[in-house]
């Protein structure tokens, strides 16, 4: 049975301690939630643009072909892939892709780099490849001898819109493969690397060069949903079977998530540190608190409470400042991290550090999940709860007497 | 008297004489009969290259590769110089007829009839696989320089002499060790095993069925074989159909220009 009226009583009668436990667990709360919004943030942006940008959602390879790129592992028949995938529900989009290395070539000079024809319309729908247009046009499906260039590739050789450029390389019957083409648009994904060697052309035109009619290193799939990835890749998988294999963005991208996992376990024992020592903050607070009201445990042990009342009543005390302080501190931690959902920070002069991490933008939003807000806060709860049963077990000890007459 | 001491130091003097070259004809015969085995190893090598190269060289060749999904027949033309000029031209299959590979000390030109343009194999394409076999561009182009990129060192004398080449700290090569087993016989490697920088066996090149070109012992089938467990199985043969050996190459292969020229 919990004493409310009397629990009531007391922490309405020590206001200042009150206050300053449930300011305490407020700010706290406060920090947790919002740091996890942010870490949780960046990763997520970090995760998108280097999902989005270019690999896709979910990857279907030849299932040798991740470990050993090259012509032998290919997709060997692309409109039996294509009529099984047509059959799967939840799929927003998908497109398929051949990739290849080439050496471009003008007259200024030649580069090494790489050529891959896609399926223009679809890849407007899987890749931010069209909505990364710096100059010219985008591909069209109609497409024939033109190609859509990385910037900086365009500027290591010297071309501009309308310009021709010639490119080299093997077939996939290892024949040469060659062909002059005429630059329609570049682009600017802001990932250096990339724009600095890729380019794209129509994946219907580049069959011809590449004898490569039938066949595609990947084909790329969008889900209706992408929370789905794992549902649909094991459905894919159950439908395609054979040699080909469908895995998704956390596996395709696994050394990503692996960093972005080992980031969020540096972040979380940062945070762990700083718990380390607001629980010894509220526990030694409560130590204080808790030792001011020694006589007044003596006199209510003295009339008969039982050391179990004193404790329950204690705790009681502590969860309720813990729970009013949690609740304070989670809502204002969620507010602030609903505010930067909305409105991104901006970190506009560290764009070359971003791109280190794959990173275009340089807005960051705050994830805003209620779950793991949810979850901050009933963290902060057992902490808080657990660091005054120390002061409290301790108080107890006390015999009626010798606490009466406590000093 | 006198004369008598002049004509026996005339006859030891002949004495001497005799002795003298019958001492210089059995080192002479000594050392035509154990060539390599006392020789250092730098001169081997310098030898070995000799033999692989030829001061001049005219060829038809024929490269078969073998993946795991098909099977490629290419034949080409080739004309070279020592180890610093060569010139390549494919005259099979009909897509590739007229690719024309122009090869002058480590540069590298390229003309593809179908784009008609002449392209400079940039370096960092070296490494990049010869139309689609198991040899790279590099090999092409470095592949002579053995002598001068490896510190060379002889492990064995057996049957054949076997020769551990490690690259010497600034060579522009990309193998961590080299294998080489040289015929004693003709001075030619009859295998080469190639490493990684970890040591670990990246592919192996044998020379096979030497037959006599002209005057000279040649090995006509070469068999590229990749040993990395992606591409095992992968072989690329070499096949020389015909060879004509340090008799003089025309001068005009070795330009540019000859390169479309000789394209048609």
């Amino acid at each position: 049975m919990i004493p409310w009226k009397l629990v009531l009583k007391n922490i309405r009668g020590y206001r200042k301690r009150s206050v300053v436990t449930v300011v305490l667990s407020a700010i706290t709360t406060a920090l947790l939630v919002f740091s996890s919004a942010i870490m949780d943030g960046s990763h997520n942006t970090m995760i998108k643009n280097a999902v989005e940008i270019y690999p896709g959602y979910m990857q279907i390879t030849h299932r040798d072909f991740r470990d050993t790129p090259g012509y032998e592992n290919l997709i060997f028949d692309l409109d039996s892939l294509r009529r099984s995938l047509a059959n799967i529900p939840d799929i927003a989009a998908y497109g398929a892709r051949f990739e290849t290395y080439v050496l471009y070539s003008t007259e200024a000079r030649s580069v090494g780099g790489m050529l891959t024809g896609i399926e223009p319309r679809a890849e407007k729908q899987l890749s931010r490849m069209a909505s990364s247009l710096y100059e010219g046009e985008y591909l069209d499906d109609e497409d024939g001898a033109v190609v859509y260039i990385g910037f900086e590739l365009a500027k290591r050789l010297k071309v501009g819109i309308g310009d021709e450029l010639a490119f080299i390389g093997n077939g996939a019957d290892y024949s040469m493969a060659a062909d002059v083409v005429t630059v329609k648009g570049t682009f600017r994904t802001g990932l250096f690397d990339f724009d600095a060697s890729a380019a794209f052309m129509n994946k219907r035109y580049l069959d011809e060069v590449m004898v490569s009619r039938n066949m595609a290193t990947h084909v790329i799939v969008l889900p209706a949903n992408v929370e789905d990835c794992g549902k649909i890749e094991d459905r894919i998988n159950q439908e395609v079977g054979g040699d080909n294999v469908a895995e998704s963005w956390f596996r395709t991208m696994a050394s990503l998530v692996q960093a972005m996992k080992l980031d969020s376990v540096f972040g979380y024992i940062t945070l762990g540190i700083i718990f380390i020592v607001i629980f010894f903050v509220i526990m030694i607070y409560t130590l204080l608190t808790v030792y001011a009201r020694v006589r007044e445990v003596g006199v209510m042990r003295a009339i008969g409470t039982t050391p179990w009342g004193i404790f329950v009543m204690l705790v009681s005390e502590s969860v309720l400042l813990s729970l009013v302080g949690v609740l304070l501190g989670g809502l204002l931690g969620a507010c602030v991290a609903y505010y930067f959902y909305l409105n991104p920070m901006e970190f506009a002069g560290y764009e070359e550090q971003f791109k280190q991490y794959n990173m275009v933008a340089t807005a960051i939003p705050a994830d805003f999940a209620p779950l793991v807000i949810a979850r901050d806060m009933l963290i902060m709860f057992v902490l808080c709860v657990c660091s005054t049963l120390y002061p409290i077990l301790r108080l107890n000890r006390y015999r009626p007497m010798d606490a009466i007459r406590h000093v | 008297m006198l004369q008598r001491e002049k004509k026996s130091f005339f006859n030891a003097k002949e004495c001497m004489k005799h002795y003298l070259l019958t001492i210089l004809c059995l080192l002479f015969i000594f050392v035509d009969h154990c060539p390599a085995e006392e020789m250092d190893i730098d001169t081997l090598m310098q030898q070995v290259e000799e033999a692989l190269n030829g001061k001049t060289a005219q060829m038809n060749l024929t490269m078969r590769v073998k993946t795991s999904r098909l099977e490629r027949t290419i034949k080409m033309e080739s004309y070279s110089v020592g180890k610093d000029k060569s010139f390549i031209k494919i005259t099979y299959p009909r897509k590739d007829t007229g690719v024309t590979f122009l090869k002058i000390d480590n540069a590298m030109w390229q003309y593809v009839p179908r784009i008609e343009r002449v392209i400079k194999i940039p370096a960092s394409m070296m490494l990049q696989s010869w139309m689609g076999s198991d040899f790279t561009n590099d090999d092409l182009v470095r592949e002579s320089s053995i002598a001068d990129d490896y510190h060379c060192k002889l492990i064995e004398k057996g049957d054949e002499y076997l020769v551990e080449l490690i690259p010497k700290e600034d060579a522009p090569v990309v193998w961590g060790k080299l294998l080489m087993w040289i015929s004693k016989e003709h001075l030619i490697p009859t295998k080469v095993r190639y490493f990684d920088e970890e040591n670990q066996p990246v592919r192996v090149l044998f020379y096979n069925e030497f037959k006599k070109f002209g005057d000279k012992m040649y090995p006509s089938k070469w068999v590229m074989e990749n040993e990395t467990i992606e591409k095992k199985g992968n072989q690329t043969i070499m096949e020389i159909t015909e060879a004509v050996f340090d008799q003089p190459v025309a001068d005009h292969y070795f330009t540019k220009r000859a390169l479309k020229q000789f394209s048609q």
